[in-house]
């Protein structure tokens, strides 16, 4: 059951990640990425992580596509880069060749952990989930006992966020000319 | 070498914190000048005259009161720097740093009684004094730590000296000074915490920068070498040693008068001063090992430098060449490792400070009247000022070695001792002796000499009242120490006599004295006529505490 | 749909009735959070008086934010008593579920951000008003992203370094890009973010493949575990999370090759905050990289030491030598200043409580040169920072003596000449590398000294020993224009001589820091739980 549930999030997924990728039209590649994100959500769910799948879906489903699709929308649906020029010469290759390197590199230090993944999870106890609680009531007693000083800190980084896009956001007067635009008045 | 120790102990301080004192006035003095108003230049100059020469009588009290006959360290003053590291607030003076303790404390007031800059008096006169305070520390210093920051710290006035009042391509003479230095002393920056590091695990005890403690160490050959290797590139950078020199000539030549005077009278004595007091003293048996490199580079030295004089067509430049010269001899006499030796170089570097000192100052003069310094350009001095060309004489032959002027002594115990070293290189080394003749007497002769060919060269001013003092100041030790060497020498040869025994005791090896040589070869050579006189001498030191 | 089916499953299932669960939350020592709330609430009280209030006087704002640093380093002062007084104070502790440090290291760094956020404020002060950005945004983003470098500083857990790091760095993005009338400015703040992003991500997923190998984020934890079995057949797992982290820190300290942003973001950014980078953004970097390497893998030594010698080797032949070619000053200090993190990585690299010392009392002294150095390259760019050309300091020392002296002791510190607090930094690190035996490290570090002195001598020659006519320009003409003189303000005028005199005062003295140093750090390598 798990596995044909595997097969079939896995198909949704990856089909997903490649419709992104495929799609020519910009609103249909977000689409697909929806795809693939509800997919993720299942195989959570399947690994019991349901508070993990919740989040899945509203946040990365729900709040990120939609941004996406705004900035679509406002920066023109029907344009569309020119794929065959590459901005900098030999960008394709190197890329290609250091996401096969990062892979390789990822493979080999999993792989050679995987064999203990035993003794790893004697080690984890500090943190290893009572089984017969809701993920989502263990996720809170975790946040509230061990966490709590990462759940304050996270507040000030989210104060830090807001302050920080205001400022930002924040456009010069507009009689204050930008100073470039100063210096060249003065030359 | 407990009798270093010893002495450090017993030394009487007539005047506690005298070297503290030393330094501490002139640096305080740079300070004081630096606050006075840009617009009482004359003010500037008399604080900075009563600062440095206070510092000079400091340093004359010092020479007074210096026991004759100890060859230890004495005045000794200690106390803790930085606690964690070991470093202390460690000054001492023995036979072999007094003398230049007293040609830096009277040098400087002197070049500021007798050069007045062209701009800017204010900063200069405060980096002068910042100066003469450093070149002191460096010369009083018994830390390690304490010696590497005096040693670093006369580069930023000499930097500004050359680069703000030289002439022509000062920025970059003076930004080559600068690195050429800092590349040298970097590395022995490393060498010191590498000395300091080994010698704790070999003392057993904490880490010290006591250089009294550290000569005590046992270190593994090889280590010893390879830090010695790193002391000895500092030293040689600043000395200059033959392939490394190639700063100095641009230094001196663009460097402001006083610049040049200072720079050839103490700053490159501090190279010189180095290799006695830090190698030879921390490394005998690296010294020795390294030694025929140091002799061939020195005998090098002063044949390269002696050509490269000859064939100058700067004044200033042909002096500078002929310091390179000069400076090959005092390495050799260091290397030859005996008691002739080390003792004539250690006079060589004071000898070489007054004389060159001096021609520098007479060089800046003829620049001052001619605004050239152009070999060519100049003719027939000695027609319009005799005076000045009766001076540049008597400094010149100085300068070359002639007997009864002060050069003589030390080139002669140079050889002398290099002789008994090994014969061979004072052979080739005496060969340069009579090319300095050759490119001195060869300039003299076409500056002063025949009859002035431009109007310029007619009308040539000869040595105003107040030039005239000070360089007839510079003359009078030439003269007296050329006539009458043996107080120098009896103060200089028991502190020799202790580092070569250090360095006997250390390496097993006797130094190589000749087959008649006993430690009294110096005092026989130049004190026999005057023994009455010795005991006079010593007794009025001893009268006086 | 299969979710849904799946949450219907959920729902059929009979829910175990939640009673009131009582979670015993850990207990928290306020008396050490103290420092990092003094710093962050009152930044946002600061914040919003600011929009309620009307300004109570000129210079209120830099005022306000100078006297929270200030507050906040006076009490971490008076904890410092108590962490390091072994025998009658308490020592160091960890609190809050053993996530957060209280030691003698953390304490330290606490006051050198603070220290950096004086002197920023205070310099900021005159060049916000001279922009026309006055307002306390700045000095808030500031304090909190202290608060984050604090947070870095004391971090016993992997998540919570994370969280500091963003903290630190989130303000610094926004200040960056805070010129809103500059482009250079918006441009640096866009690099420093996209590229900060990228090392936050490097950064997580090697907490996550540390998670992986030890199975916790505490340091302790990891420590411990590593202790216990330091052949841990994760090794592969744990060293490849490592390398993430370095990084990740990389990145932050601007070591080669992570340094591609610092040379923009210099230039660009507004030069208050790039003072505060320089001095508060790469404390905190090396507090953490300190407390991740040199303690929590202190076993790992061998496996991570040598990837550290060669940054360090990198970054101070490639700061300095590319320090070289510049021309603009900003750009010339940020090269500059990716060789003293060369500097510090020694320190890191030789992995011993002298390294770990000498890297505090580097920090804390290049923390107050570099300061005072933004401050003047503040001032004398002038408005819209347009003069940052080596030109515009020809002459200063003629015009502006006083200036111009204060510049060079800076300078001459940063070059590493005696009696000047940079030199006693330099020695101690190269003492820490020689006392472990880094011969050739020493060597190569000082001799990028060397060639980094060209710099700061060009600098020095500028300012005294070049006349103010312009050689190419015509001979001999008196010039024409001489520039109009460097506008001082007094806050800044009062940071440049605070800096400069602690400068000299550390540098004759420096016995006076390098006892806190040493204090603050044994008790770090010691004392994990």
């Amino acid at each position: 059951m798990e596995f044909v549930v595997f097969l079939i999030a896995g198909a949704i997924v990856v089909g997903g990640a490649i419709g992104v990728l495929a799609f020519a039209n910009p609103v249909h590649a977000a689409l697909s990425l929806v795809a693939t994100l509800f997919g993720v959500a299942v195989l959570f769910v399947a690994q019991n992580a349901q508070f993990l799948a919740a989040v899945q879906v509203i946040v990365y489903a729900g709040a990120i596509v939609v941004l996406f699709l705004f900035v679509i929308m406002l920066l023109g649906v029907d344009r569309s880069d020119d794929l065959r020029v590459e901005p900098i010469v030999g960008q394709r290759p190197l890329a290609l060749l250091a996401g096969v390197g990062v892979l390789a590199a990822s493979l080999v230090a999993v792989l050679s952990a995987g064999g203990s993944t035993a003794t790893r999870t004697v080690r984890s106890t500090a943190v290893a989930i009572p089984t017969e609680e809701p993920d989502v009531t263990s996720l809170g007693r975790l946040l509230f006992t061990d966490h709590v000083l990462a759940l304050e800190i996270t507040a000030i980084l989210l104060t830090v966020a807001v302050v920080g896009a205001v400022v930002l956001a924040r456009r010069p007067g507009r009689d204050e000319p930008s100073v470039e635009a100063d210096v060249e008045a003065e030359a | 070498m407990s009798m270093f120790l010893a002495a450090a102990e017993t030394a009487s301080t007539p005047f506690p914190h005298l070297l503290t004192l030393l330094v501490l006035v002139p640096a305080v003095g740079s300070a004081v000048v630096a606050l006075i108003s840009k617009q009482r230049p004359d003010v500037c100059r008399q604080a900075a005259f009563l600062f440095s020469a206070t510092a000079g009588a400091l340093a004359v009290y010092l020479l007074w009161n210096f026991d004759v006959a100890d060859g230890g360290f004495q005045f000794v003053e200690s106390t803790t720097w930085v606690r964690d590291f070991g470093i202390g607030w460690r000054l001492g003076v023995d036979g072999i740093s007094l003398f230049l303790v007293v040609l830096s404390g009277l040098l400087f007031p002197f070049v500021i009684l007798a050069i007045t800059p062209e701009h800017d008096p204010k900063p200069y006169y405060a980096w002068l004094l910042l100066l003469q305070a450093g070149s002191l520390g460096v010369f009083v210093a018994l830390d390690l730590f304490a010696f590497f920051v005096f040693f670093e710290i006369v580069l930023v006035p000499m930097y500004f000296l050359i680069g703000s009042w030289g002439h022509g391509n000062r920025t970059y003479a003076a930004m080559k000074f600068f690195l050429f230095t800092m590349f040298g002393s970097a590395l022995m920056l490393v060498g010191i915490l590498a000395l300091v590091a080994t010698a704790a695990d070999a003392i057993g005890a904490g880490a010290t920068f006591d250089i009294r403690e550290l000569a005590q160490a046992d270190l593994a050959t090889n280590t010893a070498r390879l830090i010695f290797c790193a002391f000895a590139l500092a030293f040689a950078v600043k000395v200059p040693i033959f392939p490394l020199h190639t700063w100095l000539p641009d230094a001196h030549t663009e460097a402001p008068t006083a610049g040049s005077v200072i720079l050839a009278g103490i700053m490159l004595k501090l190279g010189t001063y180095g290799f006695v007091r830090f190698g030879l003293y921390l490394f005998p048996e690296a010294s020795r090992w390294a030694a025929p490199v140091f002799l061939t580079l020195g005998v090098v030295g002063i044949l390269y430098g002696a050509v490269v004089a000859t064939m100058q067509r700067d004044l200033k430049r042909l002096v500078a060449y002929s310091s390179v010269a000069h400076l090959g001899f005092i390495v050799l006499g260091t290397f030859a490792m005996n008691s002739q030796g080390v003792t004539g170089g250690i006079m060589q570097m004071v000898n070489h400070g007054l004389s060159t000192g001096a021609l520098f100052l007479l060089v800046g003069m003829i620049y001052e009247r001619r605004h050239t310094r152009e070999i060519a350009e100049l003719n027939g001095l000695q027609r319009s000022a005799p005076i000045m060309a009766a001076v540049f004489t008597v400094v010149m032959l100085s300068s070359i070695g002639l007997p009864g002027l002060n050069g003589f002594v030390g080139e002669f115990l140079i050889l002398n001792g290099t002789f008994i070293a090994n014969r061979w290189y004072a052979v080739i080394a005496a060969v340069g002796v009579i090319l300095a003749a050759l490119y001195l007497l060869w300039a003299y002769q076409r500056v002063f000499h025949g009859t002035p060919r431009s109007v310029e060269n007619e009308s040539f001013a000869d040595l105003r009242l107040r030039e005239g003092l000070a360089v007839g100041a510079l003359l009078v030790p030439i003269v007296v120490l050329g006539v009458y060497p043996k107080p120098m020498i009896e103060r200089i040869e028991p502190s020799v006599a202790v580092l070569l025994e250090h360095i006997e005791a250390r390496t097993g090896v006797a130094p190589a004295e000749g087959p008649t040589a006993e430690r009294s070869t110096v005092e026989e050579l130049f004190g026999a006529g005057h023994g009455d006189d010795a005991s006079h001498g010593a007794n009025a030191g001893k009268v006086d505490k | 749909m299969s979710l849904l089916a799946s949450l219907a499953a959920q729902a059929a299932q009979p829910v175990t009735p939640v009673t009131s669960v009582l979670v015993e939350t850990p207990s928290v020592d306020w008396w050490g959070l103290l420092p990092l709330i003094l710093l962050a609430a009152p930044a946002m009280v600061l914040l919003h008086a600011s929009s309620l209030l009307r300004r109570v006087f000129r210079g209120f704002y830099a005022t306000a934010s100078v006297g929270i640093a200030g507050t906040a380093a006076a009490f971490a002062i008076v904890q410092w008593f108590r962490v390091t007084d072994l025998d009658g104070g308490r020592g160091p502790y960890t609190t809050v579920a053993s996530a957060y440090t209280v030691d003698g290291y953390s304490v330290f760094i606490t006051v050198v951000l603070c220290v950096a956020v004086i002197v920023s404020s205070l310099v900021a002060d005159g060049y916000l008003r001279r922009e026309g950005l006055d307002g306390a945004e700045t000095y808030a983003l500031l304090l909190l992203s202290a608060s984050g470098g604090v947070v870095m500083a004391s971090a016993n857990d992997l998540i919570v370094l994370f969280l500091g790091l963003e903290v630190l760095s989130i303000p610094v993005y926004v200040l960056a890009a805070s010129h809103l009338r500059r482009s250079a400015s918006q441009e640096a703040g866009f690099k420093y973010f996209i590229l900060g992003a990228f090392a936050s991500a490097f950064f997580l997923y090697g907490i996550a493949l540390v998670y992986g190998a030890t199975g916790s984020t505490n340091l302790g934890t990891i420590r411990q575990t590593l202790q216990d079995d330091p052949f841990v057949d994760g090794g592969a797992l744990l060293l490849a999370g490592a390398a993430f982290l370095l990084v990740g820190f990389g990145f932050k300290v601007a070591a080669v090759p992570f340094h591609a942003w610092t040379p923009d973001v210099y230039q660009g950014a507004p030069s208050p905050v790039v003072s505060y980078m320089a001095s508060g953004v790469k404390a905190a970097g090396f507090a953490g990289l300190v407390r991740v390497f040199d303690v929590t893998l202190a076993g790992q030594v061998r496996d991570w030491q040598p990837i550290v010698v060669g940054l360090a080797v990198l970054t101070l032949l490639g700061g300095s030598v590319l320090a070289v070619a510049q021309t603009d000053v900003k750009r010339m200090l940020a090269y500059s200043s990716i060789s003293h993190a060369g500097f510090l990585l020694v320190g890191v690299a030789v992995a011993s409580p002298e390294g770990a010392a000498a890297v505090l009392f580097y920090l804390a002294a290049y923390g107050l040169m570099i300061g005072g150095t933004f401050a003047v390259v503040t001032a004398v760019a002038g408005p819209g920072e347009q003069a940052t050309g080596i030109d515009a300091f020809r002459g200063l020392g003629r015009r502006q003596p006083m200036l111009a002296l204060g510049f060079t002791v800076l300078l001459f510190a940063q070059t590493g000449v005696p009696l000047t607090s940079g030199f006693f930094a330099k020695f101690g690190v190269i003492k820490a590398a020689v006392d472990g035996g880094w011969y050739w490290l020493a060597a190569v570090a000082m001799l990028s000294a060397v060639v980094g002195a060209f710099v700061y001598l060009r600098l020095v020659v500028a300012m005294f020993m070049v006349e103010d006519i312009d050689p190419h320009h015509g001979d001999g003409d008196v010039v024409a224009a001489t520039p109009a003189p460097v506008a001082m303000p007094a806050a800044l005028t009062l940071a440049l001589a605070a800096t400069v005199v602690a400068t000299l005062v550390v540098g004759f003295l420096p016995g006076l820091l390098t006892d806190l140093a040493g204090d603050a750090v044994p008790v770090v390598l010691a004392t994990l739980p």
